[in-house]
Parts: structure tokens; C-alpha cells; sequence
């Protein structure tokens, strides 16, 4: 499989002596939706930032792109949103995509297309001749997002996209990346909204103390606490609530959790339940969610999450 | 689009949404339009366009003088104060937030993961905020160069030597905003810090000319006891070492002052120039051709390449210095 991007070692000590990437290793396939999960402060923007020179690694060893991180003319294949992306008030919504377009090195006739396309698609037409002064923040997301397709980019870094946005707007902006995916492009995501990310990307990692704690596929992070659920109609009476104990099987009043990875190992226990003349209310497989994977990856000796 | 292209259209932008722009825009309109409105009758002269006349014997349409005059108004008033002052003034106030507003977070991420070198953007940035200056100063000559066409009947394209020599000049104070302002991130900070190098280097100039001429007495007009007056500060050999020290210090120091007065060599009027500097200099040296060669001399005794070599090089010195911060940075 070949990646977007590939991370053997980045380092970030801050004038101070703070460190912000512990040495992070990290590979991002193409095509695929990566989010990039932490508690604020955990160095997420600073991983992305180093990934597109905007500040200076104390160490990095890696490749963008199939070029060597830091190597100019690969970023004019990416495009980036900025966290709290700030727009000149002076400008339209239509002459911000045009001015990435020129420092992006696009030719004029394709800006010109792109803007047109991108504000249609970001659902800014009309209001992409008003200064960006008028917008709301939501707006401004939106238009923050289409200049950073103007260059129809390869990979796209999209730091706290959903910032600011309502609830409708957040929907569009997750069919917005599922719409790049299908294009071909490498969409990173930074985002600290488990749920968002966990209903879009195709592989995660979570990023604490500038650490990459857990990372993989969506799927294989999500089925590693996977275990099936047997609810029966009023609670499991004490002698069969024992029997399942010596199985192994977890028993709490009306519920019955069995560790297992498929099917099989559930059919004893609804065979030992029909035998009993208890009803079966419900029998279901529950996956860890990103949000327990995340607490746990954060707070592994169990504690609240802080942030 | 080119990347120079994108950063001049932006800056255009900029200052067209500045209201600062369009009020200094305002006053050097208005400023030209008075100067245009100064007209010369046969008993005298008006202002505003006839609004107000005045009787003289000395300044009406017969007279020679009158010419003087008005060239007069502009080379001490128009150029010596409003462009080399007040304009330059309003400039930095105006142009001294660009840098710091590029480098804010949110807006500088998005120019830095171009593929652009910081140092092009850098330098982009800065030609791009020169274009408030350029702006002001052609929209001002402009309207000048129409009032002379008007007023002493001649075409004088010299007087648009105005637009880059004041260019120029701002550009080494506006260079110290730039170093301060990508440093310190703070508006205040550089403003103050160009305007005290300004009027730093304005007060070492100021006493470089002093000491020239109380070590060069010969180059003292003998009018009203200046020569003695001015030997009192010491003998002119004393003078001599410390106007050395002087010319040395003064050596690294951007030449505002003299950079201005290039205007004095560059713009001429055809027909009256000549006269009017050949009667003031009569008036101060009696007459005498030998002392009005070296009073010429005096005030024109370092070259325009030097005054502009070595302010040049203080500019570039300042701009290496800031580029080299905006670079290393980490936003």
C-alpha cells in the first residue's frame, strides 16, 4: 500500500525546552480519510504544521508525498485549513480562493474554473462576491475549505474542520470529505470530535502528551473490545447466573456478555437460556467505540479525562 | 496566477480597504488642489481658484518672481515638508500593521504551505506595502505636474522624480518597522522605533552639516557674522576631527535628509530654476562666484550614489536582519 504520508521520526522541542512531538512515527495511506485524534495541547497542529513547513521540526525524517518532508514544490500537490483560519475582511469569499490559487502556483484560467466549482460546492455561490467581513463563522469554514481545493490537491490537511460550525454545516462538511475520498484524495483530519471523525476516516491516531498512542484502522481498533450482549426478560435467575460464571460469562440482572470475536461462542449460551424457559429480549454485538478507545488511550490508568 | 502578482493585488486590496489610504489619499489631493488654485493676476495673486486676491507689486503675472514663487511653494512646502514629512509620516502609520496582520495565526499558515519560499513571500510583502507610497506620491505629482502646466505654462515631467525618490526614502525607515514589527509582532513598537530612527538619523545629518561647515569656513557665507559665530564652537581643525567622527558615524545611517534634497537636483523648471537659486545665491555671497561655488559644493558635497549606496545598504542590512526572523520562525 502506498502512503500519502510517511512518517519515520518528528521531533518538536520548543524554545524552552518543551516538547511537542516526542519523536512520532505515523503513515497515511492514499486515498484514504486519516483523523488525527487528541485532547487539545497534545501537538496535533504542530504535527500538521511541521508536515507543511509552516514551523521547524527539531527532527524529522519522513516523506510527503514520495518526496522528502519539507520539500516545497510537493506542497503545491496539498492543500491546508488552518485551525481558526483568520481571512483578510478586505477580501470576497471569491478572492481568498483566488489568492491561494496564485501563491498555489495554479494557472488563471483553472482558478478562475475552480472558484467558481468550489464555491458552488461549499454551497458559498452566492455569497462569493461579499466580503468575507459579512460571513459567519460557519461561512468562513466553508470558504476556508474550497481554497484549500483550489489546487485540486493530492492530500488535504483539515485542522479542526468542523470548528465553528453547526450542526447542518458539519454534515456537509463530512459529505465534503467523503466526496474527496471518492475523488482519490488523502484527506487528514485533526479533530478532538471522536464521533466526527469516527463517521468519516478510515484509520485514526490518537495523539497525547505529543505521542502516538494507538493507531490503525477504524474497524480493527473499534472490534479489538468486540463482545456480544444477551438481554433476557427480567433478570437471570441465581442458578443459571452461577452456571455461566464457571463459562466465564459475565452475568449482571437481566444481561449476559460474552468475550468473542464471532457468533459461535454466543449459541451454548442462548441454547442454556431457551432451555431454562427464559425469553430472550435481545442478543447484539457491541464494539469499543473511538470515544473508549480514546479514554483509554489518554487516561490508560482509568481517570477521568481532564480536557 | 504569478505569486508577485497575487501579493501586489493583494496588497492593493489592503490599502484600498484601509481608511487611513484614503484620507491621506484625501489631504495629498487636496493639498495638490490648493497649490493648483494659486493663481497670479496682473495686481497681484489669488488662492482658491480667485476666491481670495491679494495686491502685490512683487508676485503678479508681469513679474518674473512670481514663477520663483510658486516654484518656490512647491520645492520648500509641497516637496521639503508635505512628501519628506507628513506623507512619510502617515505612511508608516499607515503601512507599519501589514507585517504583523500577515503573521497573525490563521492568516500566515495558509501563505506558508504554498509552494513559496518564505523569503519570496518575504519580499513580496514588502515591495507590495511600498505601493502605499507610490500610489500617493504619483496621485500628488500628478495633480502638481498639472499646476505647473497651468500656472508657469511648461510641461515638467521631473517633478514625478518625487514618486521614487520619497519611495526611496521611506523605504529605509519603513525597513526598520519591518525588522521591529516581524520581531515584536507590535504596531506601537514599530512605528515608534521607525520614527526614532528617522529622527535619529535626521539629527546626526543636521550635525554632520553643522560640523562640515565650522571645519570648512571658507564655505561660510560672509553675511550677519556667521563665520565667527560659527568659529566659536572651536578652531576648524578641531572641527575637521570631529566632523570625521561624525561622517563615520553618520556612514551607517540611513540619509533621509539627503535623500529628499535629491529632489532640489532632479527636479528642474525650465526657465526659472536657474534664476531663482542664482538670486538667492547672489543675496547670501555678495556677489562673489568663488564662495557661491563652494557653498554649491558644500550643500551637494556627497554624491547621489553615496547618499543612496550607503542608505541602501542600511535598508538591506534592516531587511537581511527581518528576513532572517520571518524565515527561521516557527508560526
Amino acid at each position: 500500500m502506498s502512503m500519502a504520508v510517511s512518517i519515520e521520526c518528528l521531533r518538536k522541542i520548543y524554545r524552552g525546552g518543551f516538547e511537542a512531538l516526542a519523536g512520532v512515527s505515523l503513515e497515511v495511506p492514499v486515498g484514504s480519510v486519516f483523523g488525527l485524534l487528541g485532547p487539545n495541547g497534545a501537538g496535533k497542529s504542530t504535527l500538521v504544521k511541521s508536515l507543511l513547513t509552516i514551523l521547524r521540526p527539531t527532527e524529522c525524517r519522513g516523506t510527503l508525498l514520495g518526496q522528502p518532508i519539507g520539500h516545497r514544490s510537493t506542497l503545491s500537490r496539498v492543500g491546508y485549513l488552518p485551525e481558526h483560519a483568520k481571512f483578510p475582511e478586505y477580501l470576497t469569499g471569491r478572492q481568498v480562493i483566488e489568492f491561494s490559487a496564485g501563491l498555489g502556483k495554479v494557472p488563471a484560467a483553472m482558478a478562475k474554473r475552480r472558484t467558481g466549482e468550489l464555491l458552488e460546492r461549499v454551497g458559498m455561490a452566492d455569497w462569493g462576491n461579499k466580503p468575507v467581513s459579512t460571513y459567519s463563522k460557519g461561512m468562513k469554514q466553508r470558504i476556508g475549505l474550497a481554497q484549500s481545493l483550489v489546487n485540486d490537491p493530492e492530500l488535504v490537511f483539515l485542522d479542526e474542520p468542523t470548528d465553528g460550525v453547526d450542526p447542518g454545516g458539519r454534515i456537509e462538511i463530512r459529505k465534503l470529505i467523503e466526496t474527496m475520498r471518492a475523488e482519490g484524495k488523502t484527506v487528514f483530519v485533526n479533530s478532538h470530535l471522536l464521533a466526527e471523525v469516527e463517521q468519516v476516516a478510515d484509520h485514526v491516531a490518537i495523539l497525547t502528551k505529543g505521542r502516538i498512542v494507538e493507531s490503525g484502522k477504524v474497524s480493527e481498533l473499534t472490534s479489538r473490545g468486540r463482545h456480544y450482549e444477551i438481554r433476557t426478560e427480567g433478570p437471570v435467575p441465581p442458578g443459571i447466573r452461577e452456571k455461566f460464571a464457571t463459562q466465564g460469562w459475565e452475568v449482571a440482572g437481566d444481561r449476559v456478555s460474552i468475550q468473542a470475536h464471532d457468533a459461535g461462542p454466543v449459541q451454548p449460551v442462548i441454547d442454556a437460556l431457551r432451555a431454562a424457559k427464559i425469553s430472550i429480549r435481545e442478543v447484539k454485538e457491541a464494539r469499543i467505540s473511538l470515544e473508549d478507545l480514546f479514554l483509554s488511550a489518554v487516561n490508560p490508568d482509568g481517570k477521568e479525562a481532564s480536557r | 496566477m504569478n505569486v508577485f502578482l497575487t501579493l501586489l493585488l493583494d496588497s492593493l486590496r489592503l490599502l484600498r480597504a484601509r481608511v487611513l489610504f484614503w484620507i491621506t489619499l484625501g489631504i495629498s489631493a487636496l493639498v495638490a488642489l490648493i497649490y493648483l488654485s494659486i493663481g497670479f493676476t496682473p495686481d497681484g495673486m489669488s488662492i482658491l481658484f480667485g476666491a481670495f486676491d491679494f495686491k502685490s507689486e512683487m508676485f503678479n503675472s508681469q513679474s518674473p518672481m512670481a514663477e520663483m514663487m510658486y516654484l518656490g511653494i512647491f520645492s520648500d512646502i509641497l516637496v521639503g515638508f508635505w512628501l519628506s514629512w507628513v506623507a512619510v509620516i502617515l505612511a508608516i502609520i499607515s503601512c507599519a500593521p501589514i507585517f504583523p496582520d500577515f503573521m497573525s495565526e490563521g492568516s500566515i499558515g495558509i501563505p506558508l504551505s504554498k509552494p513559496v519560499s518564505r523569503l519570496t513571500l518575504f519580499f513580496y510583502k514588502y515591495i507590495g506595502s511600498l505601493m502605499f507610497v507610490v500610489l500617493q506620491v504619483a496621485i500628488f505629482c500628478l495633480i502638481v505636474f498639472v499646476a505647473i502646466r497651468c500656472r508657469v505654462g511648461s510641461w515638467n515631467p521631473s517633478v514625478f522624480w518625487a514618486v521614487p525618490i520619497v519611495t526611496l526614502m521611506f523605504s529605509y525607515i519603513y525597513s526598520v518597522v519591518v525588522l521591529v514589527s516581524v520581531k515584536t509582532r507590535s504596531v506601537l513598537a514599530a512605528i515608534l522605533a521607525g520614527v526614532l530612527v528617522w529622527f535619529l538619523a535626521w539629527g546626526m545629518q543636521k550635525s554632520d552639516d553643522f560640523l562640515y561647515v565650522a571645519s570648512h569656513p571658507e564655505s561660510v557665507p560672509n553675511v550677519a557674522g556667521m563665520p565667527s559665530m560659527i568659529g566659536s564652537f572651536g578652531s576648524p581643525e578641531e572641527m575637521m576631527k570631529w566632523h570625521k567622527i561624525s561622517s563615520m558615524a553618520i556612514f551607517a545611517m540611513p540619509k533621509t535628509g539627503e535623500t529628499t534634497r535629491l529632489m532640489d537636483r532632479l527636479i528642474q523648471v525650465k526657465g526659472a530654476e536657474g534664476e531663482a537659486d542664482k538670486s538667492l545665491v547672489a543675496a547670501a555671497t555678495e556677489g562673489d562666484d568663488e564662495v557661491s561655488g563652494r557653498l554649491k559644493k558644500a550643500s551637494t558635497r556627497n554624491s547621489a550614489a553615496y547618499v543612496v549606496g550607503t542608505s541602501l545598504l542600511f535598508e538591506a542590512l534592516m531587511l537581511a536582519w527581518a528576513a532572517s526572523i520571518f524565515c527561521r520562525r516557527d508560526y
